[in-house]
């Protein structure tokens, strides 16, 4: 685990040129970490496919008992689950995304590539857990949605949310590393003259998935950590007793519900704009307004989760605003989708399969988004939702727009990433297929919907007129599934064709296709110098007008870039710490199921894996000084990653403070806010800003290379943190004996608890921290050159102090006033 | 080749197209939304109509515009000849594609807007009639707090009279949905909903829960029957009326078994069984002073026939997988008996 | 190259001991104020903007000089800044919905 650089000159061997098990398990390298991802989730793909075929055979007929309501209740949530978490979105952010960023933005890895395989490793293990009900025959059973208070412990017995629950919260921590990683990997890593402005449009998607990502994902995870303190501690967040609501997890589930459509639907529209300019061979259309519609798509979609709730009565004042804030996106969406129409305009189009995909995502995704816009209607709204017309809304917008671009980006990219081209002939048929059978399949379900037929029904009455279509789709799904058949045999027999693929196989527009099929392991020999959008194009033809076929110019290009001479380039060295860290992970899991002992052993593994993970990460930094000379964008990437990890913080407190202020007006009886002690938080509060001081003194006295006295500060801030901890452990105490207030007795103790208690919680990561800190000061080991690790702890801790600035205020000082 | 694939191909669309056509002319659509009975529907049906008017318009205007982009610049291929024009935006036509789907947008909300204010009037008149819906896991509970009278999975109202319903949920969230009288409204564990509605047509209509609540959410359905007001005042009038206790036969033994097997602990029968003071909540199971005077059981899964019934409470898991009526494990002439005393319950 | 002249170009100089006594010097005073405001009755009803003001300058201060947010670069501010006005948004609708509820769909205790 030693941290030895290696080191690559000379020849360009690939990066599957290593193999070894060991080197795959260990493996930091940003294209094999992708080929990770897309091995698991293509396995996922056909597993939720699988569930699908099952639900859609059990309604071939009415009155069908093939499934017991039981099975057929756990099909659909996980084929909704596993599509959602474990297939479009690590097809598109951890296969395609992983693999294309770096290789897109002229960069050698992400920025951070030890997390980066912590994410795969731990969004493998949340996978397997959730799936692990098939064992038991206990998968997830609530929908995808999981809407409280069905998934209360009374209503759920058994252990199917539980592995829901637990397992989402794992793939939310997978999720929300990603998308951390990969946005300072865009700002940040970008090689020079790639400006904002020039990115190819799928980085611009990516980049603006990773910030929906990172401020959507916190509203989940407060819903889920309710949801599981309701399972296993017995508190009432979602149950409608003491005042309690179970809107309470609809709005926190669709704040994060609605920003995750998107997730899965820009780096879709990202694919699309780089396949359909490439085979019409003309620059995307309005580029600029491209990007602005896909900023606003993702802005807009934190105002309108209500939608989802029309039909729970949130009143006509919300039920209009959302609905107008709903209909605004389609003005965006339409700028996108004319875009991609003038693209295709007057273009000179090879119609490869990967267009195809392309030009029928165009029309499917349309129909998908047109019938969103009669949803987000109210009226209209209430009498299709949960109806099969919702249904056949979501699966044009996730198959027939994301899993057509998923396809087409397969047909695109997999040459670069295997270096083999997948058969056309096979394509075509695939594609003809799949197109056929997914009208057939979800087209009628729009009828079915007018219709009246609810959906998530496991059998349903003859005489309602709903016979033929379910038939009829059916049979669709089917030639779906030969469709996808056809699929895997392509990619298996492209795999064992020994035809190796040029390096830009489809002359194309930009960098990653100016490099190797397959890449080399550090991807670019030395670093480009972008000179204006579709890089690579400009490379070849030296202008956005191309000289006709000069295919000898491409040749040019990419021989004038081999012989300037390769850098020694070092690239960071494999790691167990990624795997370990998953696997604590998976092991608190389990041990929240089964023993609390196994929880504090997953603990252990995750601190250890955390720690070691740390210290290599420091020497990995120094290494790169010379590779970051090139990179530096004037900001170091750990703290621009520490920075939007604190954004993404914002949300989960204001998730967590919000419901605070809305159960406390709602508690119903026994202690409130009053018997808060403002003497003893007063004196918290002291404590925390004076320590707060000390972290800059700490700081400061590092950056000037004062040893000692930083050591000191260090220790006095861990201390001080300790002392204000100590007052928490004093207050709660106190509140459980004197006050007899337990944190399932009302509405104010469970959301008091869990507030101050997670800040108190994030306080003592804080405090662990800054002790290691104050140790590696200790033992000389904190130099002058690394006040960088003290300014980011710091930045954590001041963030913790504004927190409690925050708490302070509105739970102690306001603790009076009832509806604060 | 190709075309006599692509004739075959109308063909067997044309058959399809035929056999949908047959049934849709064959078969009536109990939970049709296009067939609005009442003010609501309308109201929803007329928003329903010009928003998909709107979304036609602009699909018909893309697939012209991407198929013949498709068609004439994909011909070009294998041609030789030079190089597209490389463009890449106009201003104009980035302009005239932002504003036009805001004008349509803005036609879509004004009458979005005004049925959302219409649809949920904050205050009702006095003479509007109450009906309480009350949601259990997995069947319909309905009262008439103004007239004394309560039934389950079959609700009567009168036409032509504002009914209010407001809906309560006795366990988890489900959705109370009629297509044919107006949009569905969740009910919600905690607070009362509600759906104001004049039903214009009287009739028979279909209902089901529209939000997923557990194993059996499939088998929640319930009926609407919409009556003239003589219609409905007769029928309130037998509601209120106590069950006639069979005198004597298989009918009278049947009303003993049923006192003395656990059905009373759950489901009422006035003034014979259950218990004398109601619980403020509902019942767990259905009241069946009337039962015989309904056209379904197990809300809306079975056809109100003895032999129905009959198997209902011999196995009432594998008619309505979940539910919480527990096997009795009556057999033969017992069984037989408390069929023949349900079904005299008129 | 300099790899740290990029560095230099956007990250000023952090402030010395002196700034961030002064600052916590005025942290002090304006959470004894705080506490101040909380037990003086004749400013109860005005205690809530009070309370915001004084809670967000002290916010405010930390954030820019604690966390260096006035020296450093800007595209911190707005890492921090976006997300920070996204939370409020989220939390004053859920505030808003909420009331709603409780107003015109008053609780209700189930039975069962």
């Amino acid at each position: 685990m030693a941290a030895q650089p290696k080191e690559i000159a000379g020849q360009r061997p690939s990066y599957l040129a290593e193999g070894g098990l060991v080197g795959w398990l260990t493996t930091i390298d940003h294209k094999r970490v992708a080929v990770l991802y897309g091995l698991s989730s293509l396995f996922f793909l056909f597993v939720g496919g699988f569930e699908a075929l099952l639900v859609r055979t059990q309604l071939a007929v009415p009155n069908n008992h093939l499934l017991s309501a039981d099975t057929y209740n756990q099909m659909f949530t996980m084929h909704g689950t596993t599509m959602i978490f474990m297939v479009i979105m690590p097809l598109e952010i951890g296969f395609f995304a992983n693999f294309l960023i770096p290789l897109m933005i002229g960069a050698r890895d992400v920025a951070f590539p030890r997390i980066n395989a912590l994410s795969f490793w731990v969004f493998i293990f949340g996978a397997l857990f959730m799936n692990a009900g098939w064992l038991w025959h206990a998968l997830p059973d609530a929908g995808w949605f999981g809407y409280a208070n069905l998934t209360e412990r009374y209503y759920s017995p058994g252990m199917n949310i539980d592995l829901w629950d637990i397992g989402l919260l794992i793939l939310g921590v997978s999720t929300l590393l990603s998308g951390l990683n990969f946005f300072v990997t865009i700002v940040n890593m970008r090689c020079p003259g790639m400006t904002f402005m020039r990115m190819p449009m799928f980085m611009w998607a990516m980049l603006v998935t990773t910030v929906l990502i990172l401020l959507a994902f916190p509203a989940l995870t407060v819903g889920l950590i309710f949801l599981f303190l309701d399972r296993f501690i017995g508190t009432h967040f979602y149950v409608a007793a003491l005042g309690a609501t179970p809107i309470l997890w609809q709005h926190l589930f669709w704040i994060f519900g609605h920003p995750e459509v998107y997730i899965m639907a820009l780096p879709a529209f990202g694919i699309i704009s780089e396949i359909l300019p490439v085979f019409s061979r003309k620059p995307l259309f309005g580029y600029a307004g491209m990007a602005y519609a896909l900023v606003l798509i993702a802005f807009l979609s934190y105002g309108v989760w209500g939608h989802h709730m029309f039909s729970t009565g949130m009143g006509p004042v919300a039920d209009a605003t959302f609905s107008i804030t709903s209909m605004l996106i389609a003005v965006p969406t339409g700028i996108k989708i004319f875009s991609w129409i003038a693209t295709v305009w007057g273009g000179k189009l090879r119609m490869t399969t990967a267009m195809y995909f392309a030009l029928a995502f165009i029309l499917e995704f349309t129909i998908g988004g047109l019938s969103g816009v009669m949803h987000a209607s109210p009226p209209i709204d209430l009498q299709q939702t949960d109806s099969y017309f919702i249904v056949a809304h979501f699966h044009y917008v996730l198959f027939g727009g994301m899993m057509f671009a998923i396809l087409g980006a397969f047909f695109y990219w997999w040459p670069k990433i295997t270096g083999r081209l997948l058969d056309e002939k096979l394509g075509r048929w695939q594609f003809w297929l799949t197109v056929i059978g997914f009208n057939g399949t979800f087209f009628p379900m729009h009828f079915l919907g007018v219709l009246g037929m609810p959906r998530r029904i496991y059998t349903y009455p003859a005489g309602m007129g709903w016979t033929f279509w379910n038939s009829f789709e059916t049979a669709c799904a089917y030639l779906l599934g030969v469709a996808f058949l056809i699929f895997l045999v392509n990619l298996v027999r492209s795999l064992r064709s020994e035809q190796a693929v040029g390096d830009d196989p489809w002359d194309a527009r930009t960098l990653e296709w100016s490099v190797g099929s397959p890449p080399p392991a550090h991807n670019f020999d030395d670093i480009v110098t972008v000179r204006g959008r579709d890089a690579f194009w400009l490379m070849k033809y030296g202008s956005h007008d191309a000289p006709g076929h000069d295919s000898s110019a491409g040749a040019r290009a990419s021989a004038a870039h081999a012989e300037a001479g390769h850098a020694h380039v070092h690239l960071p060295a494999p790691s167990w710490y990624p795997l370990l860290f998953a696997a604590g992970l998976l092991v608190m899991g389990v041990g929240a199921m089964t023993w609390l002992r196994v929880v504090f052993l997953g603990a252990g593994l995750l601190l250890v894996s955390i720690v070691g993970m740390g210290f290599e990460y420091a020497t990995y930094g120094q290494e790169t000084e010379e590779s970051r000379a090139t990179f530096f964008r004037g900001v170091d990437s750990r703290k621009m990653g520490m920075w939007a990890f604190l954004g993404s913080e914002c949300v989960f407190f204001a998730c967590l403070i919000s419901t605070y202020m809305v159960y406390k007006a709602r508690n119903l009886g026994g202690p409130d806010a009053a018997v808060l002690d403002i003497p003893l938080t007063s004196f918290s509060t002291f404590v925390l800003l004076t320590s707060s001081l000390l972290m800059v003194l700490a700081l400061a006295a590092i950056q000037r290379g004062d040893r000692k006295w930083s050591a000191i500060w260090l220790f006095g801030t861990a201390g001080f943190g300790l002392v204000f901890l100590g007052g928490q452990v004093y207050e709660f105490s106190k509140l459980y004996l004197v006050e007899h207030l337990a944190m399932q007795d009302n509405l104010f103790g469970q959301t008091f608890y869990t507030l101050v208690g997670t800040h108190g919680t994030h306080v003592a990561i804080g405090v662990v921290w800054l002790f290691v800190m104050a140790f590696a000061a200790l033992k000389g080991k904190l130099q002058q050159s690394r006040s960088l690790a003290v300014e980011i702890a710091g930045l954590y801790w001041h963030f913790v102090d504004i927190v409690w600035i925050v708490i302070f205020t509105l739970v102690y000082l306001m603790r009076s006033i009832k509806e604060a | 080749m190709n075309r006599r694939f692509g004739a075959r191909w109308l063909l067997w669309c044309a058959l399809l197209l035929f056999s949908g056509a047959t049934e849709a002319a064959a078969r009536s659509y109990p939970m049709d939304t296009m067939a609005p009975r009442s003010d609501l529907a309308e109201l929803i049906q007329s928003v329903y109509v010009q928003v998909t008017l709107w979304d036609l318009l602009v699909l018909v205007v893309v697939i012209v515009a991407l198929f013949l982009a498709i068609f004439w610049f994909s011909t070009r291929f294998g041609e030789p000849g030079e190089e597209p024009v490389q463009f890449h935006s106009h201003m104009g036509l980035e302009v005239a594609w932002t504003a036009g789907p805001i004008l349509i947008l803005v036609l879509i909300t004004v009458p979005t807007v005004r049925a959302v204010f219409n649809t949920q009037p904050y205050h009702w008149p006095k003479e509007a009639l109450t009906v309480r819906v009350i949601a259990h896991q997995w069947w319909w509970e309905f009262r008439y707090p103004s007239l004394g009278a309560q039934t389950a999975n079959e609700v009567h109202i009168p036409a032509d009279r504002m009914i209010h319903f407001e809906l309560e949920s006795a366990d988890v969230i489900h959705s109370f949905w009629m297509p044919a009288l107006g949009g569905k409204r969740d009910v919600v564990p905690g607070q009362i909903n509600q759906i104001t509605l004049v039903a214009k047509v009287p009739g028979e209509y279909y209902g089901q829960c529209a939000e997923f609540c557990g194993a059996s959410h499939a088998n929640m359905r319930f009926r609407v029957f919409v009556d003239t007001a003589e219609g409905f005042q007769r029928w309130v009038a037998d509601q209120l009326k106590p069950p006639v206790m069979p005198a004597s036969g298989l009918a009278s033994e049947g009303a003993r078994i049923y006192q003395n097997a656990p059905c009373a602990i759950c489901h009422r029968v006035k003034g014979i069984s259950g218990f004398s003071k109601q619980y403020e909540g509902g019942f767990r199971g259905p009241d069946l002073t009337h039962f015989a005077g309904r056209s379904t059981l197990a809300a809306g899964v079975l056809d109100n026939t003895p032999d129905n019934l009959a198997t209902w409470i011999q196995d009432p898991q594998t008619v309505k997988p979940g539910a919480l009526m527990p096997r009795l494990g009556l057999k033969g002439h017992e069984l037989t008996a408390l069929v023949a005393y349900l079904e005299s319950l008129k | 190259m300099n790899p740290h002249e990029g560095a230099q170009a956007l990250e000023h100089e952090h402030p010395q001991a002196p700034v961030y006594l002064a600052v916590a010097v005025v942290l002090t005073v304006l959470t004894v104020l705080e506490i101040a405001v909380f037990y003086a009755p004749f400013l109860q009803p005005v205690l809530v903007p009070l309370l915001i003001v004084l809670a967000l300058a002290k916010f405010v201060l930390v954030a820019m000089f604690y966390m260096h947010l006035h020296y450093d670069a800007g595209v911190f501010t707005s890492l921090f800044g976006f997300p920070l006005l996204l939370a409020l948004l989220i939390g004053a609708s859920l505030l808003m919905l909420f009331a709603y509820l409780a107003a015109h769909l008053s609780p209700v205790i189930p039975y069962l």
